[in-house]
């Protein structure tokens, strides 16, 4: 590929047709670090010509105290249709629900459109990157949150510090829901105290505090103990807010929002500390004192996003992520030193990735999702349904999460905490092989891509050893085929 | 599929003796061929040994875990139970098919989930100290191909290259696959992407009929496989959700419950297509590590240390609890808080591929889990 192409392809996803090509390659992708867009779609697909590309209505894009307020109507109409309250029983009643009241569909469109439409690759690229650091998955009630947090815990703090985006992250109900923070309490809180009294139930819960050691942050290298984990649990103690109703009772969006601030003082899902769950004292973690209440955690978590195994820990992963599939010691130094340097600065880290990506000459093999955002760039092919178009049957267009589902991998399903691997070896098998062949196949079939193999092959300057491989072949659709699955765009060694 | 009704008196002709684990490894057999198929599921997140095999005869477990014990558990003998879910189970467990090993697990104890998953998979002596994985490697040691029943290729299978996953696909607008058009990619990949292109176009040309998505389904999908003369001798089915720090619950539609559900329906699937090829087959589950004995604050529990491991199929012709009993008192606990390991779980796995793959055990020792001292548990199991 030219300069441009094979950078695209370790960096973004590849420029659109009618994006003129930078001269300056390296200048272009430390530029789109700063690149800002809306989120663009479109809103039903079309092919002679194809459909215009347009913001996102405003209206799919609701703020947080709108998603947990459509989430509360939601439970509450499941459970009226359980109590087999009229009106509520109907399958129509039940597909209203989860139109009006559920955004996982939505915001997984959203997030496909905005990769592939998006004019900020490198800006989604290093997105994908942070959203998969720090998974939060399908798991509970969970669905309204996770573009939230994708859109503006991750993207909307990208030129940010590290340890701002870590905060905001470990407080961000997406997070404090799938990791069970929610339901936790300090063992020695008034809820507690309280509990014991009524013979009740209530209680430390150490999933969050684990993992914010072991995935985001220090990772096992910093041989933290289990008095570690359980003090970073107690700092966490009364963060967050359980989703849905509050009570067994059917409250109004009022009596609800009566009810939080009670608890939290606010109505705010993303600042919220219940001071009756929180652990009164001091806690230890890994040697840094934090004191009780409300902003211990920030100290927590600003201790350890400057945390020498955090920088060493995380270097590895965006070398891995994006430099090649076996960085060397030099590509991580050089990348954990700008970490040390910038003092955590997001924009700094990102620079030096890019630096390393674009020196190292090595191949890097693609995630399933990015190679398919690739795929459909290059060739404009229309495989996305449109946001008009979500609950339309359309015999040739798959379903988005099912287009995710079959790829085996989305932000959106139930995953464990750890996330996706960048290591290459976890992606080879014949089953996902197999599947980039008959997605390049069903993109070619349905998503009537506006250019040829060849016009594809010109525009990014495709190496000899693809060439002779496309051209071996006869038939634009075998061709088509055989370009997505070469080992130049599936990011892999020529033979 | 067929289930068992069962009730309580019946479960009291269970075999389940409680038994000592000592001694050094006994020489064992090889043959020529293959004498039987060896299939695991994995477990991922940490199965609640307590919940799923309650030892109610200790007298810690309902004073500590009252609200994570199902009260209508089966029994098993005068000490164990079984956790309501697995109906199916316990039918193989009264017709000898079937035991459970009980206070087990790999050789780690830190409770990450990432690090203990790659133990049991690797088995090697430490997390990510391997790139392949035990069943592999023992796989390769009998020259058999496996199978694993799941979109990504599972470590503990990798290291034969004859190794292949099968997750059926359901794409849109994509029509059969073209076995010419894929060599020709083949060809142009260096060798690790060309083997794996190699691998699709061979299947393109096998006519596998469409296999529903659901683990039981596709349990029976892999148990037919195996049955066939040249299939695979080796499947593996990974189920996740075990991880339950919250809500937990005790019973069949409790949380934890829910995922055991789906252990019993996984080898009720097994049995049905594995057929007369059950009577050569052995089933066992893996899990990174069981959970704390306490419940926490929140009605669940968090990671811990010893957990269980069930067994069936028809290679076992005599059903057991295999155990050697730490105690649930504090004091018997690991490190205060987890039930402890008396079994190392690397000799069960041993034991199943001795049997399922006709490797000499200490063979399996020293090359499959690098460990030649690795106590052999095959009598305790199999005689």
């Amino acid at each position: 590929m030219n300069e441009q192409f094979r950078v695209a392809h370790k960096l973004g996803l590849m420029f659109h047709h009618d994006t003129p090509l930078p001269e300056d390659v390296k200048a272009w992708a430390i530029s789109q670090l700063h690149a800002k867009s809306p989120a663009l779609g479109i809103k039903k697909v079309k092919h002679y010509p194809k459909a215009k590309v347009q913001e996102w209505p405003k209206s799919l894009q609701p703020d947080l105290k709108k998603r947990d307020d459509m989430f509360a109507v939601y439970k509450q109409n499941v459970r009226k249709q359980r109590m087999e309250l009229e009106g509520h029983t109907s399958e129509a009643a039940k597909r209203a629900n989860n139109r009006e009241n559920l955004m996982g569909e939505k915001d997984e469109m959203k997030f496909a459109h905005r990769n592939i439409y998006g004019k900020d690759q490198v800006r989604l690229r290093f997105t994908s990157f942070w959203a998969n650091h720090f998974t939060t998955g399908n798991i509970w009630d969970n669905q309204n949150h996770i573009g939230h947090a994708i859109d503006e815990a991750i993207l909307a703090n990208l030129n940010g510090s590290f340890s701002h985006m870590l905060y905001k992250m470990t407080t961000h109900p997406s997070m404090l829901v799938y990791l069970d923070n929610v339901w936790s309490s300090g063992p020695n809180s008034k809820n507690v105290i309280w509990a014991k009294e009524k013979g009740k139930q209530a209680g430390l819960n150490d999933n969050l505090g684990r993992e914010l050691l072991e995935l985001h942050t220090v990772s096992p290298s910093a041989k933290y103990s289990e008095t570690d984990i359980r003090n970073a649990a107690k700092v966490l103690a009364g963060w967050g807010i359980w989703p849905g109703n509050l009570s067994d009772g059917l409250m109004t969006l009022n009596e609800r929002n009566n009810k939080l601030i009670e608890m939290g003082e606010t109505t705010n899902s993303w600042d919220f500390f219940k001071k009756w769950h929180a652990e009164p004292g001091n806690k230890t973690v890994l040697g840094k004192v934090i004191p009780a209440g409300k902003g211990g955690l920030r100290n927590l978590t600003d201790f350890l996003a400057s945390h020498e195994n955090t920088i060493m820990f995380i270097s590895f992963k965006l070398a891995e992520h994006f430099v090649s599939d076996n960085p060397s010691k030099s590509d991580i130094d050089y990348i954990a030193n700008a970490w040390r340097l910038s003092n955590g600065g997001l924009d700094q880290i990102h620079s030096a990735v890019i630096e390393r990506a674009i020196s190292s000459k090595a191949p890097k093999f693609q995630w399933p999702m990015t190679w398919l955002f690739q795929v459909v760039r290059l060739s404009d092919a229309s495989f996305f349904k449109g946001w008009d178009q979500i609950e339309k049957y359309d015999e040739g267009l798959m379903e988005v999460r099912k287009i995710f589902e079959e790829l085996g991998q989305s932000f959106w399903h139930t995953r464990q905490p750890n996330g996706y691997s960048s290591a290459k070896s976890e992606w080879l098998s014949g089953e996902m092989f197999e599947r980039r062949i008959r997605f390049s196949d069903a993109i070619y079939t349905a998503g009537y891509p506006s250019f040829s193999p060849q016009e594809i092959m010109d525009r990014i300057g495709a190496n000899e050893a693809t060439r002779e491989l496309v051209n071996s072949l006869l038939g634009r659709k075998k061709q088509f085929i055989a370009l997505m699955c070469s080992p130049e765009l599936m990011g892999l060694e020529n033979a | 599929m067929p289930k068992l009704n069962l009730t309580r008196r019946e479960f009291l002709k269970v075999s389940g003796a409680s038994l000592f684990l000592a001694g050094l490894p006994l020489p064992g057999f090889t043959s020529d061929k293959p004498p039987g198929t060896i299939s695991v599921i994995m477990l991922e997140g940490g199965m609640d040994g307590l919940t799923a095999v309650p030892p109610f005869g200790d007298p810690n477990l309902l004073r500590m875990r009252r609200n994570l014990t199902s009260d209508n558990y089966l029994k098993l003998n005068s000490f164990f139970g079984l956790h309501p879910s697995f109906k199916y189970f316990a039918g193989l467990m009264a017709k000898n098919n079937a035991s459970v090993v009980h206070a087990t697990n790999f050789p780690y104890v830190l409770r990450s989930h990432f690090e203990g998953q790659n133990l049991m998979q690797g088995g090697g002596l430490s997390p990510f100290s391997e790139t392949t994985g035990w069943l592999g490697r023992a796989l390769d040691l009998a020259k058999v191909p496996g199978r694993s029943l799941s979109l990504d290729m599972p470590l503990v299978l990798r290291g034969m290259s004859d190794n292949d996953n099968f997750y059926p696909a359901s794409i849109k607008s994509s029509s059969d696959l073209m076995t010419q058009l894929i060599d020709t990619i083949s060809m142009a990949h260096s060798k690790e992407g060309s083997e794996i292109f190699a691998k699709v176009s061979k299947k393109s040309t096998q006519k596998d009929s469409i296999v529903p998505r659901n683990p039981a389904s596709l349990a029976k999908f892999a148990g037919k496989a195996m049955s066939q003369d040249g299939g695979p001798l080796s499947s593996v089915i990974k189920v996740d959700q075990f991880d339950t720090h919250a809500n937990q619950g005790s019973d069949e539609n409790g949380n934890h419950g829910t995922q055991l559900t789906l252990i019993d329906d996984i080898i009720a699937g097994y049995k049905e297509g594995l057929g007369d090829a059950w009577d050569r087959s052995i089933i066992l589950t893996l899990t990174e590590f069981g959970r704390t004995v306490l419940e926490n604050g929140t009605g669940g529990t968090e990671h811990g240390y010893g957990s269980a491991g069930l067994l069936a199929g028809g290679a076992i012709t005599k059903s057991r609890v295999i155990s050697q009993w730490p105690g649930l008192a504090k004091n018997e606990q690991f490190e205060k808080r987890d039930l402890m390991s008396t079994i190392d779980y690397r000799s069960v796995c041993a034991a199943c591929i001795e049997k399922s793959l006709g490797l000499d055990h200490d063979l399996i020792a020293s090359k499959v889990f690098y460990t030649p001292k690795l106590p052999r548990v095959y009598d305790q199991i199999f005689s």
